[in-house]
């Protein structure tokens, strides 16, 4: 485990796959807050995460990224994950974040179910 | 909660964004020398980040310094035990508690759900949480 996130963005037609490797700690977090609120701003309704790099998120990781979803839904928006680890999807579980995100087992599945 | 057998390790790491991450490491040593699969590695060390978070945050800890104890301990050694200790002014863990803090509160929750045993102490002299990680069987 590193204390460094890395996220780089794919932008595709209808959907942006946002990718991120290392830890989703606050500043992990706040780092993919600002690119996905960017995206939102350039037009993107459609976010996905690939967090097949991450291991280890965190409950102020999670928070944050419940924001995420809240400000997505907020204008019309849905926003997916995919490649979680068991872990990962368990803590997403616990903290409520599957109530408001749909979790897909791979980027192939997220992306057929929700791009038109 | 099964006792420890052999100590693995103590840290002693400032309250501070990230110092969670030296306590991983130091446990997923241990965890490598008792068998403990990727996924259970994997959902000790969330365990591990949760009960230093909660530490740090609400803590509210004089020295500023959270404690992290690791040993084996089980029938053979076949278990991994971690306390986190903080000097802080104390909780209360009752779940009841833990809901009105909202979000940020479900830390322990996320403990309880990932852990094989877990026990907490918390008073005005500090917090406790002593968790157990077995290597071959689920939660008791």
């Amino acid at each position: 485990v590193t204390e460094s996130l890395n996220v780089r963005v794919d932008r595709r037609e209808g959907i942006a796959i946002v990718y991120t490797e290392g830890y989703i700690n606050n500043q992990g977090g706040e780092e993919i807050a600002r690119m996905s609120y960017e995206l939102l701003d350039s037009g993107y309704r459609m976010l996905l995460l690939n967090l097949a790099g991450t291991k280890i998120v965190n409950s102020i990781g999670i928070s944050i990224l419940i924001e995420i979803i809240e400000k997505t839904i907020e204008i019309g928006g849905k926003l997916g994950f995919c490649s979680l680890t068991p872990t990962i999807g368990k803590t997403f579980q616990i903290m409520g974040l599957t109530q408001y995100a749909a979790i897909y087992p791979d980027e192939q599945s997220a992306v057929a179910a929700m791009t038109p | 909660m099964a006792e420890a057998t052999e100590h693995g390790g103590a840290l002693t790491l400032p309250l501070l964004p990230d110092s969670e991450v030296e306590a991983v490491r130091a446990a997923g040593r241990l965890a490598g020398e008792i068998g403990l699969s990727a996924d259970k590695v994997d959902e000790m060390a969330h365990a591990i980040v949760e009960a230093c978070i909660n530490a740090r945050e609400h803590s509210g800890s004089r020295d500023g310094l959270v404690r992290i104890d690791i040993a084996k301990c089980g029938a053979g050694g076949a278990a991994i035990r971690i306390r986190v200790s903080d000097c802080g002014g104390g909780f209360d863990p009752a779940p009841a508690s833990r809901r009105a803090a909202g979000r940020r509160g479900r830390g322990l929750a996320m403990i309880e759900a990932l852990m094989d045993e877990i026990s907490v102490e918390s008073g005005p002299g500090g917090t406790n949480v002593l968790m157990v990680k077995y290597a071959g069987r689920s939660r008791s």
